[in-house]
């Protein structure tokens, strides 16, 4: 495991503030009597790349909201930089951002008021200021050109992108990212992929990416848990992962379509019926 | 839409709102935003009645101003008057609360006062004078009312008689024919023996009779005599019914006959009845004093005249209630 | 149980945003353009129909009680029944069930939506609070737009009788005695009763939608339901509200 520095640093002003560490203990998250996540612990410690991997409906996504302070947990407490994240101070202190899934932009917003919300209404900086700063974002992950145009007008994979632009112009110490590079072509899952790996090498930005991208989690993260129903099977670095022998986790990373499926035999069957 | 317009837009709108409300509050009651500069005057009533905030003062029927403000000073109620200051109220005009319909609506009549009075200043005190609300008006006329059924009773019972004081005036009278029958009946013979003589052609009536020139007057005086002699037929008539009754020893006349002493009674109740007679035509008791005593007819007149007044006043207010009311007063 | 356990989750829940978006007061001077968009949306847009149906409703006014009114010869009392009523009761009434129609339904649609479509959780990762920048704004605007609704309502709804009065045979005033008698009886002091009255449906409208809005679980199927819901709750309240409010005002 990879010990990472104790200082974050700032993408744009070079400013430095403390690396942020997350500690995640006995999580137990039930809705409506159907427990989604149970007693799940791990820590992640401050300047590095958490995956979290597992088949859909495993509960990656609930965990993530958990620990961006969405919902509480119905047992176990979440901890960032030793703090509850869902309190209002705590996120006033650290600066967490979440790029989800499906772009969560602001429809009523153009892009460029959506990457300049933040900063607005924080004060951090002038409009002049903002403005740099929101181009810099949007060039980086060669959005510019959809500067003026609404939610509504991109297409999915660009909305993932000024998405991910829009976390980055928050000057996040935490980062938090689900399905970053779903709905995305390879050239552009590998400038994730970049983007993730440049924020942590240079800048020290914590980072947890909840994906189902084999390819992805294995290039850039430090440690990988595995989450399966609901419970974290297994924890390690990706070369651990690489080497294991169980075969539930063989099945999960190294998937093969079982042509003597009956499954797949009875759709063969409708086919040429 | 560019930001810009939408700003105008909603500035616009919001300006059209704002001069609305204005426009609405300067209709409805008269525009005090800009206080303007008004003189204030103070008007003390015992009793300030309906007279609220915001009622119309008037002179001589036109708005002048308005009631600003009523209170409670001391025993008297206060109304403090907005007087537009253009207006001068004579320091004797008066000040009094009217009705202006039978449903609400009071207001503040101040008359004209005398000509040349000075002007009263800002915040003196106006002289007021109180007028009857319906309330007390009403029970006036009922006490009223009362008033001429009384006197209206007093005087049927000097007519009629009320069976305890021996009888009234048509009593009284029908006593006097009976009483006198026998002077009456002398009377008729002098008047038969008369026409006798006109039959028989003695005198100046004879000698009419046989003017043949005279005829025609004479016929019509003959008329007028039969009529005469129907009713002094009559009058015998009655006349012999007394004198059977008087034979029979019945009535007065027949006691008066055959009863020395009660001739005597009836000599004496004469003598009193001509005293009755004589107090009427003195103007002494109570019939007497009706029919003579110029002050009770006066008093009478007056009566009615305040009834006609009352009516006046009403009819100010709401002529055809006002009457259906004082009509169910009285009756 | 469950419903009042609802009612009273509702409640409290209205209860809590309030306090939350009015902590938010002293940034309402920098959220001057979102508040804004608020008036204009708020305002501006819902003129039309509240005008037409002011209109409408102060002619059905004359017109009803020109019918009741000529056997007794109360005609010349149209005016100031119109008058009251429009100012005091079916103005601010009226104006607030469009409100609830219009507005209600389009605020809670839109944070149904943004709840829905994640961009609430966005903003609260952000620690921009949702009842800062999309609750404060749109109670400051309803606030400011609600009388110029009301007092246009009144005034085009009086306008409205008058041409009744003047135009229907069997009521045939002319709009001087129609009026004379609105104004004789009709004081400020009510058309600012009404007003008051329409201030608090208003914001309790908004109030309501906004939270049943942002309290918006599940899927896009579920921003219809929070519609409906938004201008149900809305329409019930102001009718309930009336009476309590009526009665405080008298």
């Amino acid at each position: 495991m990879e010990t990472s520095c104790s200082k974050t640093r700032n993408p744009f002003t070079g400013a430095e503030a403390n690396a942020v560490g997350v500690k995640v203990d006995g999580v137990s998250k039930t809705y409506a009597g159907t427990e989604v996540l149970s007693n799940i612990s791990f820590d992640v410690l401050p300047g590095e790349i958490f995956v979290l991997m597992g088949p859909s409906g495993s509960g990656k996504s609930v965990l993530l909201r958990q620990i961006a302070g969405l919902e509480l947990p119905t047992v176990g407490t979440v901890r960032v930089d030793g703090q509850d994240p869902s309190l209002e101070e705590t996120r006033d202190r650290v600066r967490l951002a979440l790029v989800f899934q499906a772009g969560a932009l602001f429809n009523s917003l153009s892009v460029y008021d959506n990457l300049a919300l933040y900063p607005r209404e924080h004060r951090s900086g002038t409009e002049a200021s903002i403005r740099e700063r929101v181009m810099h974002a949007l060039r980086i992950l060669s959005v510019e050109d959809a500067v003026s145009k609404f939610p509504s007008e991109l297409s999915g994979g660009m909305k993932k992108r000024v998405s991910i632009a829009r976390a980055l112009v928050m000057e996040p110490q935490l980062l938090l990212y689900d399905e970053p590079t779903s709905e995305l072509d390879p050239v552009m899952s590998a400038t994730i992929s970049e983007i993730i790996a440049t924020l942590k090498n240079e800048y020290s930005v914590t980072s947890i990416v909840v994906t189902h991208d084999r390819s992805l989690a294995l290039t850039i993260a430090n440690r990988v848990g595995i989450l399966m129903d609901g419970k974290l099977i297994t924890l390690g670095t990706p070369k651990e992962l690489a080497a294991t022998k169980d075969p539930a986790l063989v099945d999960f990373l190294y998937p093969k379509i079982d042509i003597q499926n009956p499954r797949f035999k009875k759709l063969e069957n409708q086919k040429t019926s | 839409m560019n930001t810009t317009q939408q700003t105008a837009r909603v500035g616009l709108f919001f300006l059209l709102g704002v001069a609305l409300v204005w426009v609405t509050f300067e209709t409805l009651s008269d525009g005090k935003i800009f206080a303007e500069r008004t003189h204030t005057l103070i008007a003390g009533f015992d009793d300030l009645k309906e007279l609220k905030n915001g009622d119309d003062v008037r002179q001589a029927g036109v708005k002048v101003g308005s009631v600003q403000l009523t209170r409670l000073a001391g025993r008297r109620a206060e109304a403090v008057l907005q007087i537009d200051p253009k207006v001068p109220i004579a320091s004797d005009a008066v000040a009094t609360i009217v009705m202006s319909g039978l449903i609400g609506g009071n207001y503040v009549a101040i008359d004209m006062g005398s000509n040349g009075a000075p002007s009263l200043p800002d915040g003196a005190e106006i002289r007021t004078a109180s007028t009857p609300d319906l309330n007390t008006l009403m029970s006036e006329i009922g006490g009223l009312g009362k008033q001429l059924q009384d006197s209206l009773g007093s005087f049927s019972k000097a007519i009629n008689g009320d069976g305890k004081a021996g009888g009234g005036i048509i009593q009284k009278l029908d006593k006097l024919v009976s009483d006198n029958s026998s002077r009456v009946d002398a009377t008729m013979a002098n008047l038969q023996e008369i026409t006798g003589k006109i039959n028989r052609g003695e005198g100046t009536l004879g000698k009419l009779v046989n003017d043949p020139k005279l005829h025609d007057e004479l016929l019509a005086a003959v008329t007028d005599i039969r009529s005469t002699a129907a009713q002094a037929k009559e009058f015998v008539a009655n006349a012999e019914g007394i004198m059977d009754q008087v034979k029979s020893g019945q009535g007065p006349l027949g006691t008066l006959v055959y009863d020395q002493k009660s001739a005597d009674d009836l000599k004496a109740s004469i003598a009193n009845i001509r005293a009755v007679s004589d107090k009427l035509a003195k103007g002494e008791g109570t019939l007497g004093k009706l029919i003579n005593d110029p002050g009770l007819y006066n008093s009478a007149q007056v009566t009615i005249k305040k009834v006609d007044r009352t009516l006046d006043g009403l009819s100010d207010s709401g002529p055809i209630t006002a009457v259906g009311i004082v009509v169910n007063a009285l009756f | 149980m469950k419903q009042i356990n609802a009612i009273l989750e509702g409640v409290g829940s209205v209860v809590q945003l309030l306090f939350r978006s009015l902590s938010y007061t002293g940034s309402l001077p920098r959220q001057g353009a979102r508040f804004i968009e608020q008036c204009y949306m708020i305002g501006y847009t819902t003129l039309p129909i509240v005008a037409i149906l002011s209109f409408f409703i102060g002619t059905v006014l004359a017109l009803e009680a020109g019918y009741a009114m000529q056997d007794f010869g109360a005609k010349e009392f149209i005016g100031s029944l119109v008058g009251l009523s429009m100012a005091r009761e079916l103005g601010p009434m009226m104006t607030a069930v469009l409100l609830a129609g219009r507005v209600g339904s389009a605020i809670t649609a839109e944070l149904a939506s943004m709840k829905v479509y994640q961009e609430i959780d966005a903003l609260t990762t952000m620690n921009i609070p949702a009842a800062k920048i999309l609750v404060l704004p749109r109670l400051a605007a309803v606030l400011v737009m609600m009388p110029v609704l009301i007092v246009i309502a009144n005034i085009v709804g009086w306008f409205g009788g008058s041409v009744v009065a003047r135009y229907v045979s069997y009521v045939g005033i002319s709009p001087q005695a129609y009026f004379a008698a609105l104004r004789h009886y009709t004081k400020f002091k009510d058309v600012m009763n009404g007003m008051e009255k329409a201030e608090v449906f208003g914001f309790v409208v908004v109030l309501v939608c906004c939270d049943i809005g942002l309290n918006t679980r599940g899927g896009p199927r579920e921003i219809g339901a929070a519609v409906t819901r938004g201008v149900v709750v809305s329409l019930i309240l102001i009718l309930v509200l009336d009476y309590f409010v009526t009665k405080i005002l008298l």
